[in-house]
């Protein structure tokens, strides 16, 4: 049997064509559905009823304001605003506070442990389990919690980040060197070697 | 690929049921280009606005009664506070808020430091501000206010409620009644529209000429004892705010105020009643060594 490859579409190039015909929506869909559902779990929409109920409104607002959408961010990026803000309103609307954040694999732990950056001096170890992380980055400040998430656990760029929280590119450089470290302050400091 | 949850298959197919069902379609496009548009022009408005607070608050400053403080108020500083324009600062300051605001709500606003966006839209409303100025916007624009609005406290209104005081020895309005030479008492009527006798027996040659001038003039001096619609000049300056007047004139006004109360120092007090008699004295007496500014000059250089 002789297979064909082709290029697959940018995710720009699909929502010209979502604009046109709006089945084409499912295709941005497939492709954002799941990182966007891990993406507000993290954030704390933990209950899957939640979580559809978010996953939806991103979805509905993305369509209504594909128009809207500014070509010189990354589609990615623009969703991710989106989701964000969309976790915010929940959170507002529902009068709750996030409930903790499923943080990652064992692998984003490690990954997200041998990091260094900003001149932190801290060497983490590698015993450091994803239960730890996960206590300690409920206990940060909310402005260092989600550039951490997007940083270490959704892998953006720092302006990625910027675009997704709408702030500076300097103040995310600011958020993750603070936020790095009161994180480590927090973290058992048995698991640490300074 | 990756396998679809449930969860994932149900929101794709409740997302595509409600967009078909609820007819839900994507904004337009001018919709967001009216946005966009929509914050920067108000951005434009602040800026405008903010100048325009610039170049009246500049007006004000620079060309008020700096001149003839002494005249008006026990110090500088109780002068400055009184004369301070309030509603052009707390408009400056309201649009300078509205400024940053829409400057950060633009597509890409988020991307610059508040510092960078606070700093450039004072620097944009200070800058268009001092042009305006220049150009005698400040003064065009106090004035018409203070034309077409009734409450609005313009700088012409300040001056009144400054030197409108005869009890303190100021009075504002113009001629309008010469007599005939040789007598130096001539007919002024002030911007209440009481009628007064000046006695200019101890005005100069120039002051008296301003005087004649038919324009509106700010006089220091003292009421009559003996007659209450008497006063007697001690001095006579330019309006200066019929028209936007330059910094030289400001100037040489504030050099010709201090000039004319520091020669009345040290000077011996003239019994009243000689004025009334229309004649110049030859004596280096005068009634005017003991009027309020002569003596807050004095009390500031002793």
């Amino acid at each position: 049997m002789e297979l064909t490859t082709t290029t697959p579409l940018k995710d720009e190039e699909v929502v010209t064509l979502t604009i046109k015909d709006p089945n084409q929506y499912g295709i941005l869909m497939e492709r954002y559905e799941a990182k966007l559902k891990r993406y507000i779990t993290r954030l704390g929409v933990r209950h899957p009823e939640d979580q559809l109920d978010v996953l939806q409104e991103i979805f509905i607002k993305a369509y209504r304001n594909l128009n809207g959408f500014d070509t010189s961010l990354s589609f990615s990026s623009w969703m991710y605003r989106i989701a964000h803000n969309e976790a915010i309103s929940w959170y507002r609307k529902k009068n709750v506070r996030p409930e903790g954040h499923l943080v990652g694999d064992s692998e984003e732990i490690l990954e997200f442990l041998s990091e260094r950056e900003e001149g932190t001096e801290l060497t983490f170890d590698r015993q450091l389990n994803a239960e730890e992380v996960a206590r300690a980055l409920e206990q940060i400040d909310e402005k260092y919690r989600e550039p951490i998430i997007l940083r270490f656990f959704e892998h953006k760029e720092y302006d990625e980040i910027s675009d997704i929280l709408e702030i500076p590119i300097g103040s995310v450089g600011t958020l993750l060197h603070r936020g790095k470290k009161q994180l480590a302050g927090v973290l058992n400091k048995d698991y640490l070697r300074i | 690929m990756e396998p679809h949850t449930t969860t994932e298959r149900s929101c794709r197919d409740s997302v595509m049921h409600r967009i078909e069902g609820e007819g839900i379609l994507p904004r337009p496009k001018s919709y967001f280009t009216m946005h966009e548009a929509t914050v920067w022009a108000l951005w434009g408005l602040s800026i405008i606005i903010g100048a325009l607070a610039v170049a009246v608050m500049l007006f004000a400053f620079m060309h008020h009664q700096f001149a003839f403080y002494e005249a008006t108020h026990e110090s500088f500083v109780t002068f400055f506070v009184d004369a301070l324009p309030y509603l052009w600062i707390s408009a400056f300051g309201l649009m300078a808020v509205v400024a940053v605001y829409n400057l950060r709500h633009t597509k890409h606003g988020y991307r610059y430091p508040v510092w960078q966006i606070v700093v450039s839209s004072l620097v944009l409303s200070v800058a268009g501000g001092t042009a305006l100025h220049v150009f005698g916007f400040g003064y065009v624009v106090d004035h018409a206010l203070g034309q077409g609005l009734s409450q609005y406290p313009s700088q012409e209104r300040l001056e009144s409620r400054l030197w409108q005081n005869p009890d303190q020895g100021r009075l504002l309005g113009r001629v309008t009644r010469q007599m005939q030479p040789p007598s130096l008492l001539t007919t002024f009527t002030d911007v209440d529209g009481l009628k007064w006798m000046l006695d200019t027996s101890e005005l100069s040659k120039e002051e008296q000429e301003l005087l004649f001038s038919e324009k509106n003039i700010k006089l220091v001096g003292l009421i009559s004892e003996d007659d209450a619609f008497l006063f007697h000049t001690c001095g006579a300056f330019p309006y200066l705010l019929d028209r936007p007047a330059s910094q030289s004139e400001f100037r040489a006004a504030r050099e010709a105020f201090e000039h004319k109360m520091r020669g009345y120092e040290g000077r011996e007090l003239l019994p009243l009643f000689n004025f009334r008699e229309g004649s110049p004295t030859e004596s280096q007496d005068s009634l005017c060594g003991d009027i309020i500014p002569v003596r807050r000059m004095g009390d500031m250089h002793r």
